[in-house]
């Protein structure tokens, strides 16, 4: 089980790679991320909706309600400019964190 | 199981959204259809709706974080409401409150103590509205300007309010600029109705002044004063000539001199003038009856001064025009009196005129209360300032007794600036009960005090925005002054210190010490000044005249002829030493010439006496002679003071000539300077020359010591017997300084209050302080107790913490108020006395007094308590 702050801290990129994808709502993007972790990543699914006001406010996301082929209507939410900055940012940051632990962990980096 | 409603319970389920403000119908919505889809999911799988919709519902989690989370996305995070809202008002009203009456003593001290300062700043904001209030009634206050000139006197401007009788006729008939203009000029007259007669002062003015003035009037018309047999009263003249009865269409009748009278039709009464007025009159008529009054009466006579030339303009901007074209009056005039060469003109607008009246000769405003706009303020700040130090050393101390209230709220996530407008908030409270206390000691106390001990008809308008204004802001600035630094001092302490006891507070805290060392040095000058005012008030009056006023009388002579018949009449009464005449009479009317010595031109007052004044009022001589009584060479002869001789550079003043209108006069004395006015004003120069009996207008005697009321009632009687007709004016000599005496003398009781007020607030401070520093020592002082100390040992251990902080305090204070208390006797006084350090030490020791009483009563608490209590209590 990923813990829960570790999981707080990635919500953000996750839902700003989801949405890269295309744009969607909030109860499949949640989905998603559950699928996506295998479970290991525990959410309550309301959690979700106020890191999504957040980011639209932000204006990372834009949101907009749709009927199209569906049975219901649904909020969509995408992807900005400004939100495809943000994540190259948290790409980057979360690579630097990644490469640090890697030459902790690799005992071949170590010796080098 | 077919029982369940799933929209039912959906709904419900949304409901707990709907509490929250916040959330719209469309984040609402949104939920719905988060749930909605996952039941339906659930139910795709084979699962039953209710059961669906429980999982939907548990995997959603709980609705209030979700909620809380949210909020931070709504609201600002900083905003006044959120403050609000995260530091609960109420409940700090709360705490506020039962901590003001759980230490009923430190709060009547804080409560009070800044309930009186914000009493007399109330005070004071009444006394500068009123101040900005003089003269605004006017409606035309912003077109009207009143002419002045500035004449060179010795080198320096001087600037007059009168000016020349030719120039008022003349700018209306060649400016266009000018609307109209109105001239105003007065004269003393007689002014019978009846039976009742009085001296009075005359105004006589152009028709339009009513105009230019806008007085309230309660009778009659403002177009009456058109006619020339017309007269306008004052209110307070209505009342004194015609009691209750309406005067419209009475006639009164007008002396202006011997065989030289005229009678006036009432056409009209003023309202009584509102309160705050500068401007005034007595009784109004044309401005063509000075032509009755003085018979030499001539319009284009350039030597000639008006009181007053006003002018009203359309263009405000137009002035600095006008001024340019005021050239040629200035030429015309110096050319008729180059004694009084005019240097410019300036003009003052009336709305103005009250307050640049003081540094203006002459004119028709007036301006007492320079020293009151300047000192009150002072005072009000000096007093808020005691009062704001009291409230923060308590606060800070008193603050020992709630750490563990401010840690426990640290602990539970208040974080310093909470703490910070927990405090304030709380002090806005006190001080919103001292605001309460304070205005209403201030309007039932401070005020009718005031006004009584002034005179000035002060008048608080509750209704105005300002007077709210004044209200909020006295409110916010008191509340953040005296919380400011005891809320950052308390806010910042470690809250892990604070449980385990290792916090000091506020005992050996420097600012507390500096803060009541800045009291004590503040009351101490206080009372310094206080003590000093008393003193000088007994030098003053045991300060000579330079003559001997004791057994002098006087009267008017009131263009009668009658000096030489009241003479003959008096002297028969053994009591009556000498009887003398002048034109003019020491400490009653002066007046001024102009003399040129080595061609260098010097403002003189003088005084035209008849023979004999100067033995009779016993003036010293210092060189030369007196006047000799029918000596023709006397006739262009002058007796000089010192200051006069000491101005003109004389070297041997007598026999030296000087030029008065181009004749020559020779110095035959010097007298020893007296005080013609009183000890408010320097002496000036002056002059003396001797005048023949025709011109006299006042008759002097010296009386026997001890029958000076004897001599006054047979003056009287004779007065009366020669003059049926006309009212007595005169009294004694010592009596013309009456005013003098009276305001020294409230002078003297005002800054005795402020000191006792300023004592007040730094022994209350005090004894706040000590007894709370008491009462923190409790346990130790029983273990003293109970260990064997004695009186003593107690006493010098209380005194120990106090007695560096008083001596360095009185060390500053002392120098501090000799300077202090200098400074106030040289601005109001010209010959003060001088200063020694009775006064100042007189103050220290009653400050030590005070401190001292403050420690006994403490010591004494102590020594009585019962150890074993003291040690049970902690």
């Amino acid at each position: 089980m990923i813990s829960k702050t570790l999981t707080a801290a990635s919500t953000k990129p996750i839902i700003l790679g989801i949405l890269k994808q295309g744009s969607s709502y909030g109860y499949l993007i949640i989905k998603k991320i559950k699928e996506l972790s295998g479970g290991k990543m525990q959410y309550s699914d309301g959690m979700l909706y106020p890191v999504l006001h957040k980011m639209e406010k932000d204006g990372w996301i834009e949101s907009s309600w749709s009927l199209k082929n569906e049975t219901r209507p649904r909020k969509y939410y995408e992807i900005t400019t400004l939100g495809k900055e943000a994540l190259h940012q948290e790409q980057s940051q979360w690579a630097q964190v990644n490469s640090v632990l890697n030459q902790i962990w690799e005992p071949k980096t170590e010796i080098q | 199981m077919t029982d369940f409603n799933s929209d039912k319970a959906i709904k419900a389920w949304l409901k707990q959204f709907r509490k929250h403000p916040f959330y719209d119908d469309g984040s609402i919505r949104e939920m719905e259809l988060h749930l909605r889809d996952h039941m339906e999911e659930l139910v795709a799988e084979g699962v039953s709706e209710k059961i669906a919709f429980e999982q939907a519902v548990e995997e959603f989690g709980s609705i209030e974080p979700v909620a809380k989370e949210e909020l931070w996305n709504v609201k600002p995070k900083t905003s006044l409401r959120s403050i609000l809202h995260w530091v609960m008002l109420k409940n700090y009203f709360k705490t506020s409150t039962r901590s003001l009456f759980k230490n009923p003593l430190t709060s009547f001290i804080n409560v009070f103590g800044l309930a009186v300062a914000i009493g007399i700043c109330l005070l004071v904001y009444v006394f500068l509205a009123w101040d900005n209030s003089i003269d605004q009634f006017h409606t035309k206050k912003e077109e009207v300007y009143l002419a002045t000139t500035y004449i060179n006197r010795d080198g320096d401007l001087e600037q007059n309010g009168r000016t020349p009788r030719p120039l008022g006729a003349l700018m209306a008939q060649d400016m266009p600029q000018v609307k109209q203009v109105c001239r105003v000029d007065d004269g003393p007259v007689i002014i019978k109705f009846r039976d009742v007669v009085f001296n009075e002062q005359l105004r006589y003015v152009d028709p339009n002044f009513l105009d230019f003035f806008t007085f309230p009037m309660a009778k009659g018309n403002k177009k009456g004063l058109e006619d020339l047999n017309s007269i306008v009263l004052s209110h307070a003249m209505g009342i004194k000539y015609f009691g209750e009865n309406n005067p419209i269409g009475e006639l009164v009748t007008v002396i202006f001199g011997e065989n030289n009278k005229k009678e006036f039709t009432v056409v009209g009464v003023a309202a009584p003038f509102p309160k705050a007025h500068a401007i005034a009159f007595d009784f109004l008529v044309h401005y063509e009856n000075l032509k009755t009054a003085l018979p030499e009466f001539s319009d284009d006579d350039w030597g000639a001064f008006v009181s007053a030339t006003l002018i009203q303009v359309d263009d405000i901007n137009q002035i600095p025009q006008i001024k340019q074209s005021m050239e040629g009056y200035r030429m015309a005039q110096n050319k008729a009196q180059p004694d009084w060469s005019i240097h410019s003109f300036e003009f003052e607008k009336l709305a103005d005129l009250h307050k640049v009246s003081g540094r203006i000769k002459n004119d028709i405003s007036y301006d007492d209360n320079l020293e009151g706009r300047i000192g009150l303020p002072v005072i009000a700040l000096l007093m808020l300032a005691l009062a704001c130090l009291n409230y923060i050393n308590i606060a800070i101390v008193t603050a020992s007794k709630r750490l563990k209230e401010i840690g426990v709220r640290k602990v539970i996530g208040a974080n310093k600036r909470q703490v910070i407008v927990q405090f304030l908030l709380e002090n806005m409270v006190t001080t919103s009960f001292a605001m309460l206390l304070g205005v209403g000691m201030g309007i039932f106390l401070f005020l009718p005090w005031f006004i009584g001990f002034t005179g000035w008809d002060l008048e608080l308008n509750t209704m105005s925005s300002d007077f709210w204004l004044f209200i909020t802001s006295i409110l916010l600035a008191t509340g953040l002054l005296s919380g400011i630094y005891p809320a950052f001092y308390i806010s910042k302490f470690d809250t892990v210190s604070i449980f385990r006891g290792a916090q000091k507070f506020g005992k050996n805290n420097l600012v507390t010490k500096a803060f009541l060392g800045v009291q004590l040095v503040l009351a101490c000058t206080t009372i310094a000044v206080g003590i000093v005012v008393a003193q000088n008030n007994a030098y003053q009056s045991q300060k000579q005249w330079g003559y001997q006023p004791d057994q002098l009388l006087y009267s008017a002579l009131q263009k009668t002829k009658s000096f030489e018949n009241l003479k003959i009449a008096l002297e028969k009464h053994p009591s009556i030493q000498t009887v003398v005449g002048a034109k003019e009479h020491v400490g009653l009317t002066l007046d001024a010439l102009v003399l040129s010595h080595n061609s260098i031109q010097y403002e003189v007052s003088s005084m035209s006496v008849g023979p004999n004044y100067i033995e009779t009022l016993n003036f010293e001589l210092v060189a030369g002679r007196s006047f000799i009584d029918k000596k023709e060479s006397d006739k262009q002869a002058l007796v000089l003071n010192e200051k006069a001789v000491e101005n003109l550079q004389l070297k041997n003043p007598i026999g030296a000539l000087l030029t008065i209108q181009n004749v020559k006069y020779e110095v035959i004395g010097v007298v020893k300077d007296f005080h013609f006015h009183n000890f408010f004003n320097t002496i000036e120069p002056m002059v003396m020359q001797l005048t023949e009996e025709t011109k006299f207008d006042y008759i002097v005697l010296r009386t026997e010591k001890g029958s000076e009321q004897k001599a006054l009632s047979l003056l009287k009687k004779e007065w009366l017997k020669q003059n049926p007709e006309l009212p007595f004016y005169g009294g004694h000599q010592t009596e013309t300084w009456g005013v003098f005496f009276e305001m020294i003398q409230k002078a003297k009781d005002f800054n005795a209050i402020i000191a006792v007020v300023a004592v007040f607030l730094a022994g209350m401070g005090l004894y706040g302080l000590v007894s709370l520093n008491v009462s923190g020592r409790t346990k130790e002082f029983s273990i003293r107790k109970t260990l064997g100390a004695g009186l003593q040992h107690l006493s010098s251990n209380i005194l120990k913490e106090y007695v560096w902080l008083t001596t360095i305090a009185l060390l500053v204070g002392g120098p501090m108020s000799y300077i202090v208390s200098k400074a106030y006797l040289d601005m109001l006084f010209a010959y003060p006395m001088p200063l020694d350090y009775s006064g100042i030490l007189m103050a220290l020791v009653v400050l030590v007094v005070v401190l001292l009483l403050v420690v006994a009563t403490q010591v004494k608490k102590v020594f009585q308590s019962n150890p074993v209590k003291g040690l049970q209590a902690e």
